[in-house]
């Protein structure tokens, strides 16, 4: 229990730091792969909670995400390496501010909301696994092909957006 | 623990990969080549290109063999002889396998070089070409052994394999892995003759040696991935069932650099049509047919 503690918090700390290090680097391609290797490392943190299916999935979505909006980032920013020193960042005071509020909000939630008991131990991983098909299966089903169902026709639109139209 | 017999296996497997990639690309068989190579690149000094992303340069080559190592830690090769016995296991082996991309994005983008860079991200490209493909082929194994356990789809095909079971996914899935280890005629990122080997043309010395050493235990991670998913892993008559994972895993190995050298290599927009356009119907369409078998006919 300690040492999956401190593997948890590790691997919260990691994903911290590389949060902090998508805005220190000037580098578009750094960047994203720092949010990249912040996303895995939540990933590590959910196997660190023996929630093995959640973990491995983070681990797997997020590095094909991650890779992709790079491609966005080096595509439209004029300075994808950063080597041009070019101050990328705008709107400080605003940003700061909601920044400083997003963080508050989120460790109050943290703090005052009543998690109820802690569980003594998680279920067995092909069950986790079991019990997750059936949860988008039936509970969640709706939820989850609505948000899939919208995902698709956004593709579907950027791609028409996005072909020149052929002259006939 | 079966740590130490697995990273043997697949040491010996590299080795042997790297021999028969001799042997197809150049015609010659040199048992002892990769042997000598690997000391003429150890001996040899390796440079680091000018203003380079320093530490993509040098995290590349290591995050490719990471991935590879990561991903062969749940092939079983025999029963029980397995490093980490995943109740995920065969998704864990795609999710290890992504990382490939990352290393050769970041190896690519690295050296501040224009080929290696074209190189890198004509990985990427092909990476959204066969990565959907490939999860939806294991999903439709997954769905006949009731399991994502690897150890559970080698057993779920101990009275057919599911090379015959779903032959459609079998021939989707190896060519996804001829693209995920980027094999003519998906050697996109390395393209000798095209882009002086993209990704790998800054790497000298040491440090292409271990960029061509993860290249060959990801081969033969691959070609152990195709065996467990398809072809029954360890089951066999009359050999020990490590023997039968040996011998089929090198017959992959074999199969997938021989294919290759009869086809020209793809057009990156070509690529990407064919997957999307065939590859991806042809998966959903095995998903469909296996999940029909399933119900009438049953695993």
């Amino acid at each position: 229990m300690l040492l999956q503690a401190l593997f948890a918090g590790f691997f919260g700390m990691a994903a911290v730091w590389f949060g902090v290090v998508v805005f220190r680097t000037s580098s578009m391609v750094r960047s994203a792969l720092a949010l990249l290797f912040s996303m895995t490392a939540v990933g590590a943190m959910f196997l660190a909670m023996e929630a093995e299916f959640l973990g491995v999935l983070q681990i797997m979505m997020m590095a094909t995400e991650m890779a992709i909006m790079a491609i966005f980032m080096v595509m439209y920013m004029m300075d994808p390496g950063g080597l041009g020193q070019m101050d990328m960042s705008h709107q400080k005071r605003a940003a700061q501010a909601a920044g400083v509020l997003g963080a508050l909000v989120a460790i109050g939630v943290a703090l005052l909301t009543s998690w109820g008991p802690a569980a003594n131990a998680a279920p067995g991983a092909a069950e986790q696994t079991r019990l997750l098909g059936i949860e988008l299966m039936e509970r969640s089903m709706l939820i989850f092909e609505t948000a899939g169902v919208t995902i698709l026709t956004a593709m579907i639109a950027a791609t028409a957006a996005a072909i020149e139209r052929r002259r006939r | 623990m079966s740590f130490l017999p697995v990273v043997l296996a697949l040491l010996a497997g590299a080795y042997l990969v790297a021999v028969l990639e001799g042997w197809v690309s150049t015609g010659r068989f040199r048992p002892a080549g990769p042997i000598l190579s690997g000391l003429a690149l150890l001996g040899q000094e390796s440079l680091v290109p000018r203003t380079p992303d320093r530490i993509f340069f040098e995290a590349g080559p290591v995050l490719l063999l990471t991935s590879a190592l990561l991903a062969s830690a749940v092939l079983p090769l025999g029963p029980g002889v397995v490093i980490v016995d995943l109740a995920t296991g065969a998704l864990f082996v795609n999710a290890a396998l992504v990382y490939v991309m990352v290393a050769l994005v970041m190896s690519g983008w690295g050296p501040d070089a224009a080929y290696a860079m074209v190189g890198g991200f004509r990985f990427l490209g092909q990476l959204v070409g066969y990565s959907m493909p490939i999860v939806m082929v294991i999903a439709a194994v997954a769905m006949r052994a009731e399991s994502l356990a690897t150890t559970e789809v080698v057993e779920s095909q101990a009275a057919l394999w599911n090379a015959l079971y779903q032959p459609v996914g079998f021939v989707v899935f190896m060519a996804a892995a001829m693209a995920l280890c980027f094999l003519p005629p998906f050697d996109l990122p390395t393209a000798p003759g095209e882009l002086a080997g993209g990704v790998v043309a800054e790497y000298t010395g040491w440090r292409l040696a271990v960029l061509r050493l993860a290249r060959a235990v990801l081969v033969v991670t691959v070609a152990a991935a195709v065996t467990v998913f398809f072809l029954g892993g360890w089951h066999g008559p009359v050999l020990p069932p490590w023997a039968w994972s040996a011998v089929k895993t090198l017959a992959v190995a074999a199969g997938m650099l021989a294919a290759g050298r009869y086809v020209p290599r793809v057009r990156e927009e070509h690529l990407l049509a064919w997957w999307w356009k065939l590859g991806i119907p042809l998966a959903l369409l095995n998903i469909f047919v296996v999940g029909i078998m399933l119900v009438t006919v049953g695993g």
